[in-house]
């Protein structure tokens, strides 16, 4: 009775309209009025769910992120990307594809990274007779991969979901491979469909340009070795790295790029503490909700219950995956992680999944949510930006879905793929 | 009546969100300040991690309530747009009227917390753990106003959609 009040009053709330941080909470409250425990607890676990220093980290990297957006560095790696891979046929998508795996890799979400590089690339592959079904496809499937190149904060929302005792380091290096198998996948894809398609190819600038414009993405670039570096080599945490990584890209930003001005510092501050707030207030919600669920010995019903239907882990494995896809289609990506971790992680566990292993295929898993209907953000705001209608792209997404399915696939059935770089540094 | 109300909420969420963001730039300063100080002047500060942590408190419950003003919450749209303007008035008063208790529940025991802790001392900052919890009661207090005047307007205007006021901060 009381999980059917816990999971029925959230699911009816969410239906409904009701935000997913105050679902979450209202759920936990109504469930612990049944309970007869003091409502006291439900704010005090709420309190203590926000009250951890790696949660810093979360606005220090939204923060970062958006200072970039303002300080026109998409366009900068388009020009590299550009330089170096426009003679390509099909050569637009490519630099797509691997400017996206650039900024994602600086920014970590994927919405910001549709949205910067649509605004810049798509009208250009329109112009040069790209149809706009294809340049929205690309750019939406190719912004996620950001999710999986570190730093990604979703991995830090991740981390502090499983309890806080996991490596962001561990998870930042497990990204890395199916992050790039990820892009390289959608390059194939990108690339083939072009030549079926027939689509121009662009002419090479020469190795000079290349330099010139490498070295102009260069500083952009750097962020990314500085909250790496400092990580992995202990001389900075995963918080102090992200505060770094925002005051060093405000001293690129204004005095090298000279790019940032006052009115665009101001907006990229309110943007990160608004989407900041939204995310920690799930985070904080999720606090009571994931106390209740541990109370009620949710995670052991649901291993029972899945070992019912098989004991095969291979099979679980899939049914978990399943389960995730079809939530991913419907919820936006972080209050998804907070909801799902702790209740999935301990049955992953218990079949012998490390969970570095299960956050990476949760991330891309929820991921590939992003980009299906009926609720799949980063699809909506590249839609937006291309000017399309969602039905319009669906008839040709499919084979970008397909290097999803396969990348999934190798991260949950071969545990290396994810496993192999973290081993290499512990 | 409404009209004054309507502009206080207003002034209220503007002030809040100039502070939520005055926030964040003081903890990018003082985490900044915290590693200066740890391989420059060879002196990790004590207080720097805990004086950031509570300013985020702060300034992340503010700003959170700010997000029922603005209606910038993350939650399924995909019912609320389907249903006809009629049921989505009537499904915007229930959110609403939910969203208040959750606010009022939150002030009551957010201020409970604060009350039971004002004895116990945080180590590193040498100040009353109370400190913790006020931002939970007093983000608890504005979400219930900012909300009411959602309902209020759900309630009054026949076909109130109450269209987010900023779509553009949706982002993860």
């Amino acid at each position: 009775m009381d999980l059917l009040i816990l999971f029925g009053a959230l699911i009816i709330l969410l239906t409904i309209g009701v935000p997913v941080a105050f679902s979450l909470g209202l759920a936990s409250l109504a469930t612990m009025v049944y309970l007869d425990i003091p409502l006291v607890v439900a704010f005090q676990r709420m309190a203590a769910g926000m009250n951890v220093f790696a949660l810093m980290a979360i606005p220090f990297f939204i923060y970062a992120g958006e200072l970039m957006n303002q300080s026109g560095i998409a366009e900068r790696l388009v020009k590299f990307a550009h330089s170096l891979l426009a003679r390509v046929r099909g050569g637009l998508g490519l630099v797509n594809v691997s400017s996206s795996m650039m900024f994602g890799a600086i920014s970590g979400s994927a919405v910001a990274s549709a949205s910067a590089m649509g605004s810049t690339l798509i009208p250009m592959m329109k112009k040069q007779g790209y149809d706009a079904d294809y340049a929205v496809n690309v750019t939406a499937t190719a912004a996620t991969t950001g999710l999986l190149i570190p730093p990604s904060h979703n991995m830090i929302i991740y981390a502090i979901s499983a309890g806080g005792g996991l490596s962001i380091g561990s998870l930042f290096l497990a990204g890395i491979v199916p992050g790039i198998l990820l892009g390289l996948g959608l390059m194939l894809v990108t690339y083939l469909v072009a030549v079926k398609r027939g689509y121009p190819s662009g002419t090479f600038p020469g190795w000079s340009q290349v330099l010139r414009h490498f070295i102009g993405a260069l500083p952009g670039l750097f962020t990314v070795f500085i909250i790496l570096g400092g990580i992995l080599s202990g001389v900075f945490t995963a918080t102090e790295s992200s505060a770094i990584a925002v005051i060093y890209t405000v001293i690129v930003a204004v005095f090298v790029y000279r790019s940032l001005n006052w009115k665009g510092f101001v907006t990229a501050s309110i943007n990160a503490v608004k989407t900041t707030a939204m995310i920690l207030l799930i985070i904080g919600a999720a606090g009571s909700f994931g106390w209740l669920l541990a109370v009620m010995e949710v995670p052991v019903q649901l291993s029972t219950a899945l070992l019912t239907i098989s004991e095969n882990p291979l099979i679980m494995l899939l049914i978990v995956n399943l389960i995730l896809l079809m939530l991913g289609t419907f919820m936006d990506m972080s209050p998804l992680i907070v909801i799902t971790t702790p209740i999935f992680l301990p049955v992953m566990v218990g079949i012998g999944m490390d969970p570095v292993q299960f956050g990476i295929m949760l991330i891309l898993n929820l991921g590939l949510g992003l980009v299906t209907p009926p609720v799949g953000t980063v699809l909506f705001v590249t839609c937006a930006v291309g000017g399309i209608r969602i039905e319009d792209t669906l008839r040709s997404i499919w084979p970008f879905y397909l290097v999803f399915i396969a990348v999934l696939a190798l991260v949950t059935y071969l545990p290396s793929t994810t496993l192999f770089l973290p081993s290499l540094f512990n | 009546m409404k009209a004054i109300f309507a502009q206080l909420t207003q002034q209220l969420a503007r002030i809040a969100i100039v502070i939520s963001t005055a926030g964040l730039v003081l903890m990018t300063l003082i985490i900044g300040w915290q590693v200066f100080a740890r391989y420059v002047l060879n002196a990790s500060p004590a207080w720097s991690e805990s004086a950031a942590l509570l300013l985020m408190l702060y300034y992340i419950m503010l700003a959170a309530a700010v997000g029922v003003y603005e209606n910038f919450h993350l939650g399924l749209k995909v019912v609320l747009d389907a249903v006809p303007t009629h049921i989505r008035t009537r499904l915007e008063v229930i959110n609403n009227s939910l969203v208040i208790i959750f606010g009022i529940a939150m002030l009551v025991n957010g201020s409970r917390l604060a009350l039971f802790t004002v004895e116990h001392i945080m180590p590193a900052l040498n100040i009353s753990r109370s400190f913790a919890y006020w931002p939970f009661a007093a983000a608890g207090l504005f979400i219930s106003i900012f909300a009411l005047e959602r309902l209020i307007l759900a309630i009054t205007s026949e076909n109130s959609i109450n269209p987010p006021k900023n779509t553009e901060a949706v982002k993860r």
